[in-house]
């Protein structure tokens, strides 16, 4: 696997201290996950659903982690309430790695509602979001973990389908 | 016995845990027993009371109480399975099993007809799980935090709640202090 699209993300948010991670899966994400499994740096534990994971992370966030979820963009309708009233309520900063399967690309008809209605979800919730649709998007992810911390609450790293896919 | 009274029985036992508290009238009842800052109230996000509880106890070495109920164990019962693959042994999931959606006017959930927690947390891997009557939850509960070994309880009660008022302490109030006791 040389994946260096997935190894620079894991790597920027290890560099930033982000300790503890969990993932719901998906195909554009299994290089990190991978990664993430043989990693003896950091504590990774999947979850079974989107919003056990928000959970799992904001459990993290009180013993003081920087965390971060790996997920699809379709998970985000799973995770309103727990985004609004938990991790933004007691106001927890938390990263959400995210494929936005329904973006150009995806072949996945099913997928295209969720892709139409993800961008602006977050806009109406106020999450700050890095939308990644090149390699040079992703350098600006550093600050974007500093940023989670500094706003103290969630934001989005949304990883274009193209972007992804071509990362082996 | 109803919850308040299993409650008034648990303080006394999880005064030096980290006390992950459910949403609503268990938060409000535990908060007019004895309010301290070792307890995280959940104000809002029904049913991840025992998943933030199984993140918090994966990053500290402190001992963490889940007081669950099982209404909302029903809603997130996939946790079990990663409690039951990854739960360290600093977790104590403690669900208040009355039968009933107690917050939302004492509808009666599944558990208190064909659903048995206990058999599903077993299923989902959960090595240690009790059932037993509210009575006897305390002095299990103890048992398991002396021996560091992670015990899913399953404490039976009648349903019914005490009037006692909303918790009026702020979400970044609790943040703080409960932050406090994890890194004291």
């Amino acid at each position: 696997m040389n994946a260096p699209f997935s190894r620079q993300i894991i790597g920027t948010l290890k560099e930033k201290q982000v300790t503890f991670f969990t993932s719901v899966p998906c195909k554009l994400l299994a290089n990190m996950i991978a990664l993430l499994e043989q990693d003896t740096e950091v504590t990774y534990h999947p979850a079974t659903r989107e919003d056990e994971g928000l959970g799992m992370c904001a459990g993290a966030s009180l013993a003081g982690k920087t965390t971060c979820i790996l997920m699809q963009d379709s998970g985000l309708g799973t995770i309103i309430n727990a985004l609004a009233a938990l991790v933004q309520f007691y106001q927890l900063p938390i990263v959400m790695l995210m494929s936005y399967r329904g973006s150009p690309g995806e072949p996945v008809p099913a997928q295209a509602p969720m892709g139409m209605l993800t961008p602006e979800l977050l806009k109406l919730m106020q999450i700050p979001m890095l939308h990644c649709h090149e390699a040079k998007d992703l350098d600006e992810i550093a600050s974007y973990v500093d940023f989670a911390r500094v706003k103290q609450g969630p934001v989005v790293i949304l990883l274009d389908f193209h972007l992804m896919s071509g990362d082996q | 016995m109803k919850r308040y009274a299993l409650l008034q029985t648990l303080v006394p036992v999880i005064r030096d845990s980290l006390v992950v508290c459910n949403i609503g009238i268990p938060s409000q009842e535990l908060f007019a027993i004895e309010d301290r800052d070792n307890h995280f109230y959940m104000l809002g996000s029904m049913g991840l009371c025992t998943s933030i509880a199984l993140g918090l106890s994966l990053n500290t070495t402190k001992n963490v109480v889940a007081l669950e109920g099982d209404g909302s164990m029903l809603m997130n019962l996939g946790t079990l399975a990663t409690i039951g693959n990854r739960g360290p042994n600093n977790l104590f999931p403690v669900i208040i099993d009355n039968g009933s959606y107690g917050s939302t006017g004492d509808q009666v959930s599944y558990t208190s007809a064909a659903t048995s927690l206990a058999g599903i947390a077993r299923a989902a891997g959960c090595e240690r799980v009790i059932e037993c009557h509210g009575e006897a939850a305390a002095g299990h509960l103890e048992g398991a935090l002396n021996e560091d070994q992670s015990t899913l309880i399953i404490a039976k009660v009648e349903s019914g709640n005490e009037p006692v008022p909303v918790v009026p302490l702020h979400p970044i109030v609790l943040r703080e202090r409960f932050r406090a006791c994890v890194s004291y």
